[in-house]
C-alpha cells in the first residue's frame, strides 16, 4: 500500500485509520471530498477529520467499506451490526452519503 | 441496564438540540459564506472540505436549509455582480478572453460548492423543488453575466465580427471561439439559440444575400458555383469547428436558400455560361457542381431538368425537320446517336445517373423521333447500311455496340409497324442480293427485336431465313438429282420466297433469254416433282446474274448484273445496236424499270457497258445503245448493280404509308372484337382507351379511324349500339 493510494480518517478521539482511497470512496461525500476541484486541505494531506464521528463508529464504518468492496466483486460475507452502535451508524451513515 | 442506556441516549440527543439555537444557525452560516468568498477569490487552498460540509450538513438537518439556500443566492449573485463589472470593463479584444476566463474559474468554484452542499442538494432541494446548486449557479451567471445590459450585446457583436473576419478570410482564434460557444450551449440551448444562434442567422443570411448578389453581377455561372459551394462548405467546416451541430442543417439551409435558391433561374439562363451552354460543351465539372448545389434546393433540380429537356426536344426537333439532314438518313440516324451518347454520358458523370433525368430524356427523345414521319423508314436504312458495310469498316463487337443502340431508338418510334415494313425490304434486298456480310449480326439483331416486340414482330423475318436455307438445299438437291439433264446450260441458282414472309411485289414481265428460259423450266420441273400443290413464279426484278464479256480488244471481264440488265446485254449478242424502243419490246421489261437499268449500263462513269447517243443522262424512247467496245475496267470483276436500298421517293413513300395503313385496319378489328367479346358491353370512350393501350407496342392508333372501324363492324353485325344510350355498344355473339 503506497503512500498515493491511502486516506486517513481521523475520528473525534484522533484515532487514526488508514484506508485504501477505493475503499474510502464508497462514501460519497468522501468520494467528492478528494475529487473536488478546488485545492481544500483534504486532498492536499491526504487525510479527513471527523470531528462528530467517534472512534468506535469510525472503525465500524471502515469495515462497512471494505465488506461492499468485497459484497460488490462477488463474494457474499455477512456484515453484523450490534444493536447499540445502530442509531450513531446510522447518522454518520447519512453524513457521509454512504 | 438497557433502560439505562436508553436514558444516556436521550440526554446525549437532548444535548444537541438545545445548543442549536439561533445563533448557531447564524454562526455557521457566517462560516459558510467566508468560505464561499475564499473559493471565488481561489483562495480555498486552506480550507478543510470536511468542516464545510459538516456545516452545512448541520444546517440543513436542523431545519435551517431555506436560510441556507437564500444567503448562497445571495452570495453567489454578489460575486457574480463584480465578475460582470469586470467583463464589462476589459477593453476591446480581452472582452472575449476575460469572459472565457471567468467562466472557467466560476465553473471550477461552483463545482467546489456543490461538493460541500451535496447534502443539501440531496435532501433540502428535492422536497422544497427548488433548483439544484450547479443549475442554480448556471441560471445566475447567464441572468447576471451574459444578459447584463452592457455585455449582452457586446457579446452578441463580437462574436459576429470575429465570424465575419473569418469569412473575409482571416485567421481568428477558433479556441477561444468554441468555448465561448460551448459556455453558451452549458447555458441551455434556449440560450444559445436566443442569444446566440438566431443572430447568426439572421446576419449570415444579410452577408450572403449581399454577396451573391455582388458575384452574380460579376461572375459567370461556372465560377459563381465553385463560390458557393466554396462557401457552403466553408460554413460546414465552421459549425464542425465551433458550433454546435445541430446548427449545421440551419445554416447550410441559410446559404442555400441565399446564395443558390434565390438566384437558380439567372443561373440557369445566363448568357453564354449558363447550363444550355455547359450542355453543349460537355462541361462535366460544372454540371456535376451546378447538380449537386441545385440538389439541396427544393425545385431545384426541377429547373435544370426543365432546361435540359427543352434543349433537347429544340435540339431534336431541328434535327430532325432540317431537310439538309433528310437526305442521307445514315447521317440522320448517326447524329440522333450521337445525340442520345451525349446526353448519357452527361447524365451518368454529371448528374450522378439521376433516374429522373434519365425519363426526361427519354420522354424528349420519344417526342422529337415521331415528329418526322419518316424517322422508321431512316433507321432501318441505318442499320441496313451498317449491315452491308459496317463490318468491313468496323469490328464484330462495335456492330453489336450500334446494334443495341439503335434499338434503344427503335423503343422510341411510335409507329413500329412502319419500321417493320421496310425492315422487310431492305432485308429481303440485303438477302437477295448476298449482300448481308455478317449472318450472326443479322440474327443478333433479329433476336433483339423479338424481345422487344414479342414473336409476331419477327416470326415472317425468320421465315425469310429459313427460305434462304432451304432454297441452298434444294438447289444441291436439283444439281446432285441425276434425272436432269443440263449439260451446257448456265448455273442457276434459285432462292425459293415463301409468298406470306416476304415483301409482296408485283411480279413484272420479262423475257428471258432462250439459255435461261430452258435451265429455269427444268428447275420448276423439278421442285413440282418434289413438293406437289405449290405454284412457282420467277420474281425477275429481283435477280441477278454473272455475265462473261469479252470487249474490243480482247479484254474478257465478269459483270455482275440485274436479271433485266442481263436481258438487255444478252440482246446485244445478236445485234450491235438498239433503239430503246426496240430493247422495250423484246424484252417486255416496265418502261420505268428499264430507263432505270439502261441508266446504270450507260451513264454511270467506269461502268458503261453501252454506250448511248445522245450521250445524256436521261433515258428518251428513240434513244439508241451501242456495244460499247471501248469499255475498260482496272478490275476483272465489274459489279453493275442497282439494287441498293434507298430511301424512297415521294410518291413510293406514300404507297407505302398506305399499305401501312391499309394493314392497321384489321389489326384494330381485332382488337375492338377482341375487347368487347370480353367485357360485353362498354362504351365509346373506354372502348378508344382499351384499343389504344392494347396496339402502342406497334402503333399509335388514330381515334377518328376507331370510330370507322367500329362503324364498320356495327354494319357487319358484330357489334350494336345501345338503343337507349347512343354511346355504348353490345357485343353480338
Amino acid at each position: 500500500m503506497t503512500k498515493e493510494d491511502t486516506v486517513k480518517l481521523i475520528s473525534a478521539e484522533g484515532f487514526e485509520f488508514v484506508i485504501d482511497k477505493e475503499a474510502a470512496m464508497v462514501s460519497q461525500t468522501i468520494h467528492n471530498m478528494l475529487t473536488s476541484p478546488g485545492s481544500f486541505a483534504e486532498t492536499e494531506h491526504g487525510e479527513v477529520t471527523f470531528p462528530e464521528i467517534s472512534t468506535t463508529i469510525l472503525e465500524k464504518i471502515c469495515q462497512y467499506f471494505y465488506w461492499h468492496l468485497q459484497f460488490a466483486s462477488g463474494k457474499e460475507t455477512e456484515f453484523t451490526i450490534e444493536p447499540e452502535l445502530t442509531l450513531e451508524l446510522m447518522m454518520a451513515a447519512n453524513y457521509l452519503h454512504t | 441496564m438497557s433502560a439505562q442506556r436508553k436514558r444516556t441516549f436521550q440526554i446525549e440527543a437532548f444535548k444537541h438540540r438545545v445548543v442549536v439555537d439561533p445563533k448557531y444557525a447564524e454562526k455557521t452560516w457566517k462560516i459558510l459564506e467566508h468560505a464561499i468568498h475564499e473559493i471565488y477569490n481561489c483562495n480555498a487552498s486552506g480550507l478543510s472540505f470536511e468542516e464545510l460540509y459538516r456545516n452545512a450538513y448541520n444546517m440543513v438537518l436542523h431545519k435551517f436549509g431555506e436560510k441556507l439556500y437564500s444567503g448562497l443566492v445571495t452570495t453567489m449573485t454578489y460575486h457574480l455582480k463584480e465578475i460582470s463589472k469586470s467583463i464589462e470593463s476589459a477593453q476591446g479584444e480581452l472582452f472575449l478572453e476575460e469572459l472565457n476566463k471567468k467562466w472557467a474559474d466560476h465553473n471550477k468554484a461552483l463545482q467546489m460548492i456543490r461538493d460541500i452542499l451535496m447534502y443539501m442538494d440531496r435532501t433540502f432541494i428535492p422536497s422544497t423543488h427548488k433548483t439544484p446548486v450547479h443549475d442554480l449557479g448556471l441560471n445566475l451567471w447567464s441572468d447576471v453575466v451574459i444578459h447584463s445590459s452592457k455585455s449582452q450585446a457586446r457579446l452578441l457583436d463580437t462574436l459576429l465580427e470575429l465570424v465575419h473576419r473569418e469569412r473575409d478570410g482571416e485567421v481568428i482564434n477558433r479556441g477561444l471561439m468554441r468555448n465561448i460557444i460551448k459556455m453558451l450551449m452549458d447555458l441551455g440551448s434556449s440560450v444559445y439559440q436566443d442569444d446566440f444562434e438566431k443572430h447568426f442567422l439572421h446576419d449570415s443570411a444579410d452577408f450572403y444575400h449581399l454577396e451573391s448578389q455582388q458575384f452574380i453581377e460579376s461572375c459567370d455561372c461556372g465560377d459563381y458555383l465553385k463560390k458557393a459551394e466554396g462557401r457552403l462548405n466553408e460554413e460546414m467546416e465552421r459549425v464542425s469547428h465551433y458550433l454546435d451541430a445541430r446548427s449545421e442543417a440551419k445554416i447550410t439551409n441559410v446559404v442555400e436558400k441565399e446564395m443558390i435558391e434565390n438566384h437558380m433561374h439567372i443561373l440557369v439562363h445566363m448568357e453564354n455560361s449558363g447550363l444550355v451552354n455547359m450542355l453543349v460543351h460537355d462541361k462535366y465539372e460544372d454540371l456535376g457542381r451546378m447538380y449537386n448545389l441545385f440538389h439541396r434546393v427544393p425545385a431545384g433540380l426541377a429547373i435544370v431538368r426543365e432546361v435540359m429537356t427543352l434543349y433537347v426536344r429544340d435540339t431534336g426537333k431541328q434535327l430532325v425537320t432540317d431537310p439538309e439532314r433528310l437526305r442521307d438518313p445514315v447521317d440522320f440516324v448517326q447524329r440522333l446517336l450521337d445525340l442520345k451518347d451525349k446526353f448519357n454520358k452527361i447524365i451518368s458523370l454529371a448528374f450522378n445517373n439521376d433516374k429522373t433525368f434519365q425519363n426526361a430524356l427519354n420522354s424528349s427523345f420519344e417526342y422529337f423521333i415521331n415528329l418526322n414521319a419518316r424517322s422508321p423508314e431512316f433507321i432501318s436504312l441505318f442499320v441496313d447500311d451498317k449491315l452491308r458495310r459496317g463490318l468491313r469498316v468496323v469490328g464484330e463487337e462495335d456492330v453489336e455496340v450500334v446494334l443495341v443502340k439503335v434499338m434503344m431508338l427503335f423503343r422510341y418510334l411510335q409507329e413500329k409497324d412502319v419500321f417493320e415494313k421496310y425492315y422487310k425490304q431492305h432485308l429481303a434486298k440485303r438477302l437477295l442480293s448476298g449482300k448481308t456480310v455478317s449472318d450472326d449480326a443479322e440474327r443478333s439483331l433479329l433476336v433483339k427485336l423479338k424481345t422487344e416486340c414479342g414473336y409476331q414482330f419477327t416470326s415472317k423475318l425468320e421465315g425469310m431465313f429459313t427460305d434462304m436455307k432451304t432454297s441452298e438445299d434444294t438447289v444441291q438437291g436439283f444439281y446432285a438429282c441425276d434425272a436432269v439433264e443440263l449439260g451446257d446450260s448456265p448455273v442457276l441458282a434459285v432462292q425459293v420466297l415463301t409468298t406470306g414472309s416476304w415483301p409482296s411485289q408485283p411480279s413484272a414481265t420479262c423475257n428471258l433469254p432462250a439459255e435461261i428460259l430452258g435451265v429455269c423450266e427444268k428447275f420448276r420441273g423439278y421442285y413440282l416433282g418434289t413438293h406437289t400443290g405449290r405454284r412457282l413464279s420467277w420474281q425477275t426484278n429481283m435477280g441477278t446474274a454473272d455475265l462473261k464479256a469479252t470487249f474490243g480488244k480482247g479484254q474478257k471481264h465478269e459483270l455482275n448484273v440485274s436479271t433485266y440488265q442481263m436481258c438487255v446485254l444478252m440482246l446485244f449478242n445478236n445485234t450491235d445496236r438498239l433503239t430503246c424502243k426496240e430493247i422495250e419490246q423484246a424484252t417486255q421489261i416496265p418502261i420505268s424499270d428499264l430507263k432505270r437499268c439502261l441508266q446504270s449500263l450507260a451513264c454511270v462513269k467506269g461502268k458503261n457497258v453501252l454506250r448511248k447517243e445522245p450521250m445524256s443522262k436521261d433515258i428518251a424512247d428513240g434513244d439508241t445503245f451501242f456495244f460499247n467496245d471501248k469499255f475498260t475496267s482496272k478490275l476483272f470483276k465489274v459489279k453493275i448493280g442497282t439494287v441498293v436500298a434507298q430511301r424512297e421517293s415521294e410518291p413510293e413513300n406514300l404507297e407505302t404509308r398506305q399499305r401501312v395503313e391499309e394493314d392497321r385496319k384489321p389489326q384494330i378489328e381485332a382488337a375492338i372484337v377482341r375487347i368487347m367479346k370480353s367485357r360485353r358491353t362498354l362504351d365509346h370512350n373506354n372502348i378508344v382507351a382499351e384499343v389504344t393501350t392494347q396496339l402502342q407496342s406497334r402503333f399509335l392508333p388514330n381515334p377518328v379511324i376507331i370510330k370507322k372501324r367500329i362503324e364498320s363492324l356495327i354494319e357487319r353485325e358484330f357489334l350494336e349500339r345501345d338503343k337507349l344510350d347512343r354511346k355504348l355498344y353490345r357485343y353480338l355473339a
